[in-house]
């Protein structure tokens, strides 16, 4: 026993490597191919190579397509963060006084939250067709879940003395939800929303894949019919334009916080 | 003046914006209303799942979960390994830097793409994928794991470099030890994560649930996508109360 106390970080290490090594015989993979056979990879940059920049100023579909990429991302943004907030107004139990309704409408929103996206892209992708709309449907059903969680926490972190004191001096619920809570709130608003408008080009970009229109649907044709060097230029503007964006919302959230 | 018209004019830069958007995406009012009502109509047309298929989905759902744990561990491994270059307080400002914003470069490419570009290379497959997850988990692991690494107190550091330790001996006896924890509870949030994207990239063709998930809907079998998108609702949130729960016992606070 004292044998076993002793190497007991290593027997953990060793069981937890058999296992991978299970893991990766139930997968049929081969590890090794990394290591050893490197032409795999060597080939593919050969391919790639220089990339073709010149599709995106040759015709101006790339340029759209990353266009509507952005109004998707905005518009599920917006929208999904709209209906977020009513719904949190709803779930969150110090403003809506009703425990059974609130409580209901959190396990929704946590219900949402746990719905992968490309479930429903699949199904908005056969309700309403491919394209852009139906990946601005997705976006805004999995805004609804993130944003609404965030929401309804900082709903009810929020200091109840200004909204009491309105209500001592007879102001009815529209002038409490507008005078007190709202001017609370609304920096956390603007800066969660921003923050999710950064995960939602993500996602937008993403969701082409699956028919839901904008950049990332041009560059799953690029790979599709092997065109490499377009498929590298269009990689390389994706990462470009999410590294933008990203900074962009640090930025104006820490000018919105501080 | 201008400045209590300030936030009208926002409002109206706004909804301007908005008017465009809706006009690139095709986004119609009354398009959204048939949409939705078309999507229950066909939300109830899903129903009931084939019952039968259940038996058939449990090996699919073996390869996803499996191909999500050898992702986050060689992900988790591989991140620990380039944390130790972005910490301060093992490595020169300069490294610091270039590995930190190469991790961030990643952290904003989508996993999806990755997975592309890896099946160009290895061809589709369970392979492709691991390596999609192990790269993915770059991003967030390696940053998270760095930060732990610098709140390592520079006392530990310090005493065991004045014991004559190598860079090896610090990392192992100095800095390990207090990472395990952290280590441990950042890798299984980073497995919920894993999780969905192995779903995610399974329906691309990497197999497993995702897979199945995506060929039922374009055979059309709708009565077997909706069985497989309960296994999928159970998996993910069976997974995230197993984590949730383990981390509660590490005792480090959620994210």
């Amino acid at each position: 026993m004292t044998f076993l106390y002793k190497y007991k970080k290593w027997m953990i290490a060793l069981v937890v490597l058999f296992a991978m090594l299970l893991l990766t015989i139930f997968l049929k993979i081969d590890i090794s191919v990394l290591f050893v056979d490197l032409h795999y990879v060597t080939d593919l940059l050969n391919e790639m190579f220089p990339p073709n920049f010149s599709i995106i100023w040759e015709n101006n579909i790339v340029i759209s397509s990353i266009i509507q990429t952005i109004a998707m991302a905005y518009l599920g943004t917006l929208l999904g963060g709209i209906i977020a907030f009513v719904f949190s107004l709803i779930a969150s139990n110090n403003i809506f006084r009703n425990k059974w309704i609130s409580n209901v409408s959190k396990w929704l929103l946590s219900f949402i939250r746990v719905i992968p996206s490309l479930m429903i892209v699949l199904i908005f992708v056969v309700a309403v067709g491919p394209g852009a709309f139906a990946g601005v449907l997705t976006i805004i059903i999995s805004t609804i879940g993130t944003m609404g969680k965030l929401f309804t926490e900082s709903l009810e972190n929020l200091d109840p003395t200004s909204a009491n004191s309105l209500r001592a001096t007879g102001a009815n619920k529209l002038q409490i939800y507008k005078f007190a809570i709202w001017p609370e709130f609304q920096p956390s608003f603007i800066s969660n929303l921003l923050y999710c408008f950064d995960i939602n080009m993500r996602s937008a970009v993403g969701l082409g894949i699956f028919g839901g229109g904008g950049i990332g649907y041009k560059l799953y044709l690029a790979m599709r019919v092997l065109h490499y060097k377009d498929a590298l230029a269009l990689i390389t503007c994706i990462i470009i334009l999410l590294l933008v964006i990203e900074n962009i919302s640090n930025f104006i959230r820490s000018q919105i916080l501080r | 003046m201008i400045k209590k018209l300030i936030p009208y004019i926002i409002y109206l830069i706004t909804i301007v914006i908005t008017y465009y958007a809706m006009q690139i995406c095709g986004f119609k009012i009354d398009a959204l209303q048939k949409g939705l009502q078309d999507s229950f109509v066909f939300i109830r047309q899903m129903f009931p799942p084939s019952w039968n298929d259940f038996k058939e989905l449990l090996i699919p759902t073996l390869e996803t979960i499996s191909l999500a744990l050898l992702g986050t561990f060689l992900g988790s491994v591989l991140s620990l390994f380039i944390a130790l270059f972005a910490a301060n307080n093992l490595t020169y400002n300069w490294i610091k830097f270039i590995v930190r914003s190469l991790i961030s470069v990643e952290r904003s490419i989508p996993e999806l793409f990755i997975l592309l570009i890896l099946i160009a290379a290895y061809g589709l497959g369970a392979l492709s994928a691991v390596l999609a997850l192990m790269i993915g988990c770059i991003g967030m692991l390696g940053k998270l794991f760095a930060d732990a690494i610098e709140e390592t107190p520079s006392s530990v550091i310090e005493s065991l470099k004045a014991g004559g330790a190598n860079k090896v001996q610090i990392i192992y006896f100095g800095i390990l030890p207090d990472l395990m924890p952290k280590l441990i509870s950042y890798s299984l949030f980073r497995f919920e994560i894993n999780i969905r994207l192995s779903v995610l990239l399974g329906a691309i063709g990497a197999g497993g649930i995702g897979y199945e998930l995506d060929y039922a809907f374009s055979m059309l079998q709708f009565h077997r996508a909706l069985s497989c998108l309960i296994v999928i609702l159970i998996l993910v949130i069976a997974i995230e109360q197993i984590s949730i729960f383990i981390r509660k016992k590490l005792a480090i606070q959620q994210f």
